[in-house]
């Protein structure tokens, strides 16, 4: 499948912002199943200078500065991406959940050294008793690993309520297992704690979800917006997107940004500015197929 | 020798060491297991000996005076009220020969070269962790292992530039490595600071020993760092965490010796990936950094978010090669005392070495057998954490109640990768003065290597620290009870080196410019005004003390009420006091009037002498020694006053005095010792301002609705204007308003009138830079030229007549419209020159809303 993707971004600020200086991750990344093939973005006021590199976990990751006095700053990125459908082994046929574990564990050789640091605690995840409770039902003893990781997002999606007012982004995970509500990020961040607190590794996949759906099946939830799914590790499958939010495994509907150990790695707009006074934000994401 | 004096000698030497006891089953500085000097010694203890306890008594109490009034000081960390502790220091300082420094220091060298080498391959190819050398959860894990610094280009794979380590013996006497110190350490500065006590205390001494100086050591880091740049004459700046860190006075200290300008990140600004310092003549490029900000604290918008104390675009700088940040971001990575046990192999594979100098055994918990024997002998070790946050918190497994050691090990079990554990090591015992005798404490030293070409160079001394406990001796460099200054004794003559006189080089001349940071002006100007206002007040006091408590105090009460109202408005207390006749009724009075001096728990004279040191403590690096001096002893007598109850009023007339006259001498060194340049201006403009907006304040409270009879009052201006003596001279006894306006309103000989101090600001607006387009006038230029004038037009004898109403209304409206004027001119100035555009601020972040 191909798709346009557009995501603007708007700022507005009561005062006039003399400088900022911003980090961006909105140029969807190539990998095994995804191309992106065209990517333009806009800026408005003009930014005195901008800059591009390629981040530690190999996204695109942007750089600018206004230095001009503006009261709006609006960010638009355009891409064309092409998407190929997901392969997924037999649930049955993958090794038990305790292999991978043990294959990740502390002082094994240094395999799949790229998988190891997402076993690891990162500055939003950190593993902990209650996650690893919440996990186990799931990682019965000997079970297949991809029927188990299935079946935990199956599980999440079943007992935790999307609420995009319950939560914000900087709402602790002890919080969102408490009260068990909450969006996509703080789904994927669970289900992230859930898999590293039994010691399996997993990342965080931010993306977009196309926006109407083909005739016949139901519109996604977040589909206007940015979305955030997970992806765990099997030295056999590689990396396998899971999205708890839907309880899907991400497919050709699903086009990746940028992944990372949490939403902190990825986060699509940050910036730092002098002044401003109030300020507003808005997000426009539209994803709609090309046609061949 | 004469035989006669060899032995006073040793029987002053055998008073000296009569009751030194060392510390039993560890090794001893002074002496040997037989109970000799050692070698090193002996020259050093009978030359202290012959200087006898009174001497050093006297010597020590000098020295200590030394330390208090250059105000070397440490916040103490966690101390809510941020309180600046007094810096210990001992008597006596660690002697070390130099035979055993050249080991150590061969082992300073290998350390810092191979922890560079760690660095270089973990923020580049990670060969240690794809060839299994290292775990990766060692650094993977490690919130210090910053992950946009991989693969940043840094200047010859130059990542430590400064790096410290924690020495101590262990029982057999041979020094280990406690621990590693590579984020922009501190202690270098408190270690030279030591050293310039000590050789002033015992000179003769000093010199005798033939101690290898510390200069050298910062001449090597001032050059690597003009030889690291791009530039031929670089910028250099250190960067400070501000006034709040616990090592500001070594920040503002080691800026001053090494001629960086001291920068905190509010100064600094990314423009088109290159760094420059915001000063009042513009944006001024910056090409080096000496970095004192944690790591992950100095960018928000690439590392860590929510700091104030980084400059957002810092490391894309960095990553484009316009600036040299020294230590390079990420290098905290290697402080982790998990990576101690691996050290050895590293060495081999980097170096093919052996490690010169030993760490302390340690044992990381990841590793399973390593876990087993930590769990297994809790009691006898040291716990640390792998990953070392802000604070470096270690447990002693021994001196733990039962129950929390069997949760520690519960915990460290839990998260195995996360903990370290080491053997205690207390450290060697060595001599401390201890009023009059030599007693023994435990010691550990804090040493620095800095980069020099492409090696290492070891400070020739370094950083004792005292402790009387066994406690594991803090690591830090503020830990502990004391320190004490470590002398490397010389072979032979030691070379003098200086850091004013780099040998063999031409200096270009220099004066002093626009580049002053806008921060510091704005420091300045507020500096001057609090000085200005707190001697202003004192001296409304003062008037209002010997008014109240002299003899003469009926025929003066006329010019109590006027007196009183004059302080509540320079107090910006919202009512006067109100005098009264009866006894009792002035008894309340004159204890409320105590408290507003000396009551340090609310707004009084003692609170405005703290805010006026607190408005210095962060311009310090901008004031003489001698002014600095002041400043420390100034109003202390006043807050130690205020704590004592019995205190009376007469009292405090003397404490007034004194503060009088110190403020006189603090603003004698500005006139005297401070170039005229922005800085000095900025001081100027403030405590001009303030001195000319408090003198109309005084003279429309006395004088726009005159009491009955206004002699005592007219002498009471004059003696607040301290121009009683110059009246005198020109008019004898003759007291009229006109000639005493003229004094003090008009007359700008006189440098107490309202005229004498907007002349001043005339002068120092027009000096102020001005942008080269503006044909016109500033505004700040208009407000001052219009007063001024109005001044020099203005008619004494006009504005002293009373209207209909018996008030002096015409002085009234002039009073008010300059004073108006005046503030409106502070606040174009502060507009114009000292706001910065407000702290940097973080972006809410959108988060994905599905």
């Amino acid at each position: 499948m191909k798709y346009k993707v557009t995501h603007t971004t708007i700022y507005d600020y009561s005062d006039a912002v003399p400088i900022c200086h911003n980090e961006i991750r909105l140029w969807p990344r190539d990998h095994r199943r995804q191309t992106c093939l065209q990517h333009r973005l806009r800026i408005r006021p003009e930014p005195a200078h901008t800059d591009h590199r390629t981040d530690y976990f190999g996204n695109h990751a942007g750089q600018f500065a206004i230095e001009q006095p503006h009261n709006r700053l609006t960010v638009t990125a355009v891409s064309q991406v092409q998407v190929m459908p997901a392969e997924i082994p037999a649930p049955s046929s993958t090794p038990p959940w305790e292999d991978i574990r043990d294959r990740f564990a502390i002082g094994q050789p240094p395999w799949w050294l790229e998988a190891r640091q997402f076993v690891l605690d990162s500055p939003d995840v950190r593993s902990s008793a209650a996650l690893r409770e919440l996990a186990e039902p799931s990682f019965t003893p000997g079970r297949p690993w991809l029927e188990a990781v299935l079946d935990l997002t199956r599980r999440i999606h079943a007992d935790f309520k999307y609420d995009s007012t319950a939560t914000t982004v900087n709402t602790p995970l002890e919080t969102v297992l408490k009260i068990r509500r909450g969006v996509c990020q703080d789904f994927a961040h669970l289900q992230i704690g859930c898999l590293r607190s039994l010691g399996l590794p997993a990342r965080y996949v931010s993306g977009y979800l196309l926006t109407q759906p083909p005739p016949g099946q139901p519109r996604l939830v977040g589909a206007d917006a940015s979305h955030a799914w997970v992806a765990a590790f099997s030295p056999e499958a590689g990396w396998i997107d899971f999205d708890p939010t839907n309880n899907v495994i991400p497919g050709v509907g699903h086009v990746t940004l940028a992944w990372g150990r949490d939403y902190g790695d990825v986060c699509p707009i940050k910036g730092v500015l002098v002044g401003g006074g109030q300020h507003r934000m808005r997000v426009a994401v539209d994803v709609a197929p090309i046609p061949d | 020798m004469v035989p006669g004096l060899a032995t006073s000698e040793t029987h002053v030497q055998r008073d000296l060491l009569k009751g030194y006891v060392p510390y039993p089953q560890v090794h001893d500085e002074l002496l040997t297991s037989e109970g000799g000097l050692r070698s090193q010694w002996q020259k050093f203890v009978p030359a202290l000996a012959q200087l006898g306890s009174p001497e050093i008594a006297r010597r020590w109490e000098q020295s200590r005076k030394l330390i208090r009034e250059n105000g070397v000081t440490y916040n103490v960390h966690g101390d809510p009220a941020g309180l600046a502790r007094p810096w210990e220091l001992d008597a006596v300082p660690l002697l070390l020969p130099t035979s055993e420094w050249k080991t150590i220091s061969e082992g300073l060298i290998q350390r810092a070269t191979l922890l560079n080498m760690v660095l270089a391959d973990l923020y580049g190819p990670q060969r240690l962790l794809s060839e299994g050398l290292l775990p990766p959860e060692l650094v993977f894990a490690h919130p210090g292992f910053l992950r946009p610094c991989k693969d940043l280009p840094v200047p010859r794979n130059r990542y430590l530039y400064l790096s410290a380590a924690h020495l101590a013996r262990d029982r057999s006497g041979q020094w280990l490595v406690i621990a590693d110190r590579t984020r922009g350490p501190t202690g270098a500065g408190y270690a030279l600071e030591n050293r310039l006590v000590m050789s002033r205390m015992m000179p003769d001494v000093f010199r005798d020993c033939q101690v290898e100086r510390l200069a050298s050591f910062f001449a090597t880091l001032r050059e690597t760092l003009q030889s690291g740049a791009r530039q031929d004459q670089p910028r250099i700046v250190l960067l400070s965490p501000g006034p709040t860190s616990p090592t500001y006075f070594e920040d503002a200290y080691l800026s001053r010796y090494l001629g960086f300008t001291l920068v905190e990140g509010g100064d600094l600004t990314v423009r088109e990936n290159h760094v420059y310092m915001k000063t009042l003549g513009g944006l001024m490029h910056v090409d080096v950094i000496l970095r004192r900000v944690r790591d992950e604290l100095c960018d928000p918008l690439e590392l860590s978010g929510g700091s104030y104390q980084g400059v957002p675009g810092l490391t894309h700088a960095a990553r484009s090669g316009t600036v040299l940040l020294a230590n390079a971001l990420g290098c905290s990575v290697v402080e982790s005392a998990a990576l101690v046990p691996f050290l050895p192999t590293l060495a081999h594979f980097f170096l093919r070495e052996e490690l010169k100098l030993n760490s302390v055994r340690t044992w990381w918990c990841g590793d399973g057998e390593s876990l087993q024997y930590v769990s297994e002998n809790f009691e006898k070790l040291v716990v640390k954490s792998s990953f070392p946050s802000a604070r470096h918190t270690a447990i002693s497994g021994g001196l733990l109640p039962k129950g929390q050691r069997e949760e520690w090990i519960a915990r460290i079990k839990a998260r195995p990768q996360n903990y370290v554990a080491q053997e205690l090591v207390t450290g060697s015992s060595a001599p401390m003065w201890a009023g009059g005798t030599l007693k023994a404490c435990h010691v550990a030293v804090r040493t620095f290597a800095v980069a020099s070409g492409d090696s290492y160079e070891v400070m020739p001394g370094g950083l004792a620290r005292v402790s009387t406990s066994s406690d594991p001796l803090a690591e830090s460099a503020l830990g502990g009870q004391g320190s004490k200054d470590v002398w490397v004794l010389g072979d032979g003559p030691v070379a003098n080196v200086s850091l004013l006189h780099p040998a063999g080089t031409m200096i270009s001349l220099q004066r002093s410019g626009n580049d002053l940071p806008s921060r510091v002006a704005d420091h300045l100007f507020w500096l001057g005004r609090h000085v200005e206002r707190l001697e202003g007040t004192a001296r409304v006091l003062r008037t209002t003390l010997t008014r109240l408590t002299s003899e003469t105090s009926f025929s003066g009460s006329q010019s109590l009420g006027p007196l009183l109202k004059m302080l509540a408005d320079l107090m910006a207390f919202p009512a006067p006091l109100r005098p009264s006749t009866t006894a009792p009724a002035m008894a309340v009075l004159e204890a409320e009037l105590g408290r507003w001096i000396s009551d340090p728990e609310r707004h009084s004279l003692a609170t405005m002498v703290s805010r006026m040191r607190g408005a210095a403590t962060v311009v310090r690096d901008r004031l003489s020694l001698d002014s600095w001096r002041i400043l420390n002893r100034l109003g202390q007598d006043l807050v130690t006053q205020g704590k004592d109850p019995a205190t009376q009023l007469t009292d405090s007339l003397p404490l007034l005095n004194r503060l009088i006259l110190d403020l006189a001498a603090f603003s004698g060194m500005g006139t005297e010792s401070m170039t005229r340049g922005p800085g000095w201006r900025f001081l100027d403009l403030g405590r001009r301002l303030e001195r000319a907006v408090q003198a109309m304040t005084v003279l429309k409270v006395a004088l726009v609705e005159p009491p009955a009879d206004e002699d005592s009052l007219f002498e009471a201006l004059l003696e607040i204007g301290d121009s009683s003596m110059t009246y005198r001279n020109r008019y004898l006894t003759m007291l009229q308003l006109p000639p005493l306006l003229d004094l003090l309103l008009t007359d700008e000989t006189n440098p107490r009138s309202v005229g004498f101090q907007v002349a001043a600001l005339l002068g120092h607006v027009d000096a102020l830079p001005h942008s080269n387009r503006q044909l016109l006038r500033s505004t700040e230029q208009r407000l001052i030229l219009d007063t001024c004038t109005q001044l020099r037009l203005a008619d004494v004898y006009a504005l002293s007549l009373l209207d209909r109403q018996g008030r002096r209304s015409a002085l009234e409206r002039f009073l008010v419209r300059h004073s108006e004027q005046l503030r409106q001119l502070s606040d174009e100035i502060s507009r114009n020159y000292l706001i910065h555009a407000g702290p940097a601020r973080q972006l809410n972040e959108i988060r994905p809303s599905t």
